[in-house]
């Protein structure tokens, strides 16, 4: 008992904070919600019952976002996996300089994200930017890579893949190393290929890792903001447009605060739905094979 | 061992969940701490500005978008040449007019302002004065100042009877048309499809009319001066209301559709801004172009196969209607709370006078906001857009000048280009439009949104 009392003291620190920068601003969050607070109330919060959420739920400016956003996020993440997967194999061989090879992945990582993207916008520029140069050189003719909304979502996720990769990547390769090599190596003596080996041992062993990266990752990208704000600012016409740039306008361009508050809550609870979703979901499979484990 | 359960090497994984946690929570605590505890030592060494020497100049900033700043370069060495004392700077800002104003925004929201001047433009208004950022001129610049400038450029300066800003240019929507096609330029819109449509099918020029049809505020624009030449109105002052499904509204807007539809306009106006519908006419592909008077100086500048072939008039309107073109004036305003508002206003004084508005007109094709120099005939000639320019402003349109402007602005954009995109009828759209605009008002202002109880709008 008498740890628990200390153990208790000594996380209250952390507690507190965690209140004062996660749920205070939440609870505040909900109360705004049902507040007009923009230039015409004098940036004061006057109540509205419920017009923001009414507004919401008849802005398709709202909707597309989210519905963007979600496309945005299920494409990279689901890229970084394929991808992060295969970077882990492969880095989990034995290879020669591996361990610079394993250092020299983690650079976009480590890059800040408004200077890659900053470095794409770069690259993708009509028509001063490499690929275009490149293009030229090949007898083409410069393409608006960043004034088309296809190509601009297409490389707005590639950037995306490209930045997190090497992080979903490390993540597995952890993953591997824990997985104990005598599995393999008795499973390739009573006669297995590689693929079956991948999805027989490897990959269900991989699952509590691949979860971990999954929830991560659609975190992350379900709030994207700083990639999407400096490689394509929303556009072309709002078609790479995320939530989180939706609601930083709200506030900041239109000085909004009642309806930007309602925006990220609503946001909120999409991703609280979805990540809490897979969670679920993920539980019930892990409690199945541990009961047809058992059986 | 081929009957161990897949998922028993979990246990080892399970540490992991609380490893992060014990971690994370350390980390926090410690986070705590560290900043707990050296709060009070730092907090007096912060604010020691040392103070400033009374033969020291003041410095006076204004942050401009960077093709004005180039403008009034000439004109800012001479101001800092005769007034010693006053170091006037120019910061450099975006190209993009709302990149601008929320470079602008995100210092006002802190409360720590780089810059005593603002150049603002009139669509923000507003939105900037109801957020209390601006200081009241009429102590500086009286009714006198004001009645020197041509009718148009009055407008858009002013809001709950203070002057807020001085005029610097006095810029509307022009409709360009091509010498070398036609005689004299449509005086309606029925002309103007009527003439488009009899050239296109003698083959003499691809497109009829260019435009702006992308989603952004652009279209916006394009909207108010369509609103207007059907007989519609956007915004109604008095009630604090749009109005955009009334009849006449749904008329404007079928007017657009149908130049898509008839191919009058191409359907690549409706990802077409500014300078994309410029490009296109000025590559010779169209008789007519809605846009702003720097478009002129680009095509003859340019030196393409129209120059010296386009005219240009104040934009037109349906038959029986007086058309205008939107106001898209630039204007200084003295940000509130600016440690020396008297140096900062004399900038403003020589920034928004007759020199620097004669040299913007001449080297950029900004309209001059001054009657003096309309009837200057040495600048007439070496402006020769200046009589339209004048004409225009006879009859300018505003935007909506409510703070939610942008909102709205962003809604009926978003709106019109799908109709120009095929995902729906004008009349749908403008209910749309109509029924989303109320709900923003509504969402903005609280009860006072149903009550139609807004700000009184901008000089009306």
């Amino acid at each position: 008992m008498k740890a628990r009392t200390a153990s208790l003291l000594l996380m209250a620190p952390a507690l507190l904070l965690l209140a004062a920068v996660f749920l205070y601003p939440l609870l505040l969050y909900g109360w705004l919600s049902f507040q007009a607070s923009s230039v015409l109330t004098g940036l004061e919060p006057v109540p509205n019952g419920g017009a923001n959420w009414g507004r919401l739920l008849d802005d398709a400016r709202f909707w597309t976002d989210a519905f963007q956003t979600l496309r945005f996020a299920v494409c990279s993440v689901a890229l970084e996996l394929v991808g992060g997967l295969g970077l882990a194999l492969l880095l989990h061989r034995p290879l020669r300089g591996r361990g610079t090879l394993r250092a020299l992945t983690l650079l976009p990582w480590a890059l800040p994200t408004t200077v890659m993207a900053l470095g794409w916008r770069w690259i993708l520029n009509d028509p001063h930017g490499p690929l275009n140069a490149a293009i030229r050189f090949l007898g083409g003719s410069s393409y608006g890579f960043l004034s088309t909304p296809a190509t601009t979502w297409f490389f707005v996720v590639l950037a995306d893949v490209w930045k997190t990769l090497p992080f979903v990547g490390l993540l597995l390769l952890a993953g591997l190393q824990t997985i104990p090599e005598d599995l393999e190596e008795a499973l390739r003596l009573e006669g297995a290929g590689r693929l079956q080996i991948l999805r027989r041992l490897t990959l269900p062993l991989l699952v509590p890792y691949l979860a971990l990266a999954v929830l991560f990752r659609l975190a992350q990208a379900l709030g994207v903001f700083d990639l999407i704000q400096v490689l394509s600012g929303g556009g072309p016409a709002g078609s790479t447009e995320s939530l989180a740039l939706y609601a930083y306008l709200n506030a900041m361009r239109f000085l909004d605060f009642g309806y930007a508050a309602t925006v990220m809550l609503a946001t909120f609870l999409l991703l609280l739905v979805l990540v809490g979703g897979s969670w679920w979901l993920w539980r019930r499979g892990d409690l199945q094979g541990r009961r047809e484990g058992a059986a | 061992m081929a009957a161990r359960p897949p998922f028993s090497s979990l246990r080892r994984w399970r540490s992991l969940p609380k490893l992060l946690t014990t971690g994370l929570l350390a980390l926090l605590s410690a986070t705590v701490l560290l900043v707990l505890l050296p709060a009070s030592g730092l907090s007096s060494s912060g604010m020691s500005a040392s103070p400033v020497a009374a033969a020291d100049p003041v410095t006076v900033r204004v942050l401009m978008p960077a093709p004005l700043a180039d403008a009034v370069a000439a004109p800012v060495a001479q101001f800092n040449a005769s007034s010693p004392g006053v170091v006037l700077e120019v910061i450099r800002g975006p190209l993009d007019t709302e990149t601008i104003s929320d470079l602008a925004t995100g210092s006002l929201l802190l409360g720590e302002v780089p810059f005593d001047l603002l150049l603002v433009d009139v669509s923000w208004l507003a939105r900037y004065v109801a957020a209390g950022w601006f200081e009241p001129l009429e102590r500086w610049f009286g009714p006198e100042v004001l009645a020197a400038m041509e009718a148009g450029a009055r407008l858009g300066n002013g809001l709950d009877g203070h002057l807020w800003r001085m005029p610097l240019t006095g810029d509307t929507g022009l409709l360009y048309w091509r010498t070398d096609l036609m005689e004299r330029p449509p005086r309606d819109t029925e002309e103007l499809v009527a003439i488009s449509r009899d050239l296109q099918r003698r083959g003499r020029v691809r497109w009829g009319y260019l435009w702006q049809g992308r989603q952004y505020e652009g279209l916006s624009c394009v909207m108010v001066e369509v609103l207007h030449g059907f007989g519609a109105r956007w915004w109604n002052g008095s009630t604090a209301r749009t109005e955009l499904d009334s009849p006449e509204a749904v008329a404007a807007a079928q007017w657009l559709a149908a130049l898509l539809q008839d191919g009058v306009s191409p359907q690549a106006v409706a990802s077409y801004a500014e300078n994309d519908a410029l490009q296109s006419f000025a590559a010779g592909d169209a008789a007519f172009l809605r846009n702003w008077p720097y478009a002129w100086r680009e095509i003859e500048k340019g030196g393409g196969p129209v120059k010296g072939k386009v005219g240009v008039t104040a934009m037109v309107g349906a038959p029986g209607e007086q058309g205008g073109g939107t106001l898209g004036t630039w204007g200084l305003s003295l940000i509130k709370g600016s440690p020396h508002p008297e140096e900062a206003v004399a900038a403003i004084r020589w920034l928004t006078g007759p020199v620097v508005q004669r040299q913007l007109a001449i080297e950029q094709g900004y309209a001059p906001t001054w009657s003096t120099l309309y009837d200057d005939p040495d600048l007439q000639r070496r402006a020769p857009l200046l009589t339209v320019q004048r004409q225009a402003l006879q009859h300018p349109q505003l935007r909506p000048p409510t703070p939610a402007y942008a909102q709205l602005s962003d809604l009926l954009a978003r709106q019109v280009n799908g109709m120009l995109t095929g995902q729906g009828g004008s009349g749908s759209t403008m209910a749309a439009a109509q029924r989303q605009s109320l709900q923003v008002l509504r969402s903005l202002a609280g009860p006072a949104g149903d009550t139609a109880d807004g700000r009184p709008a901008v000089d009306r």
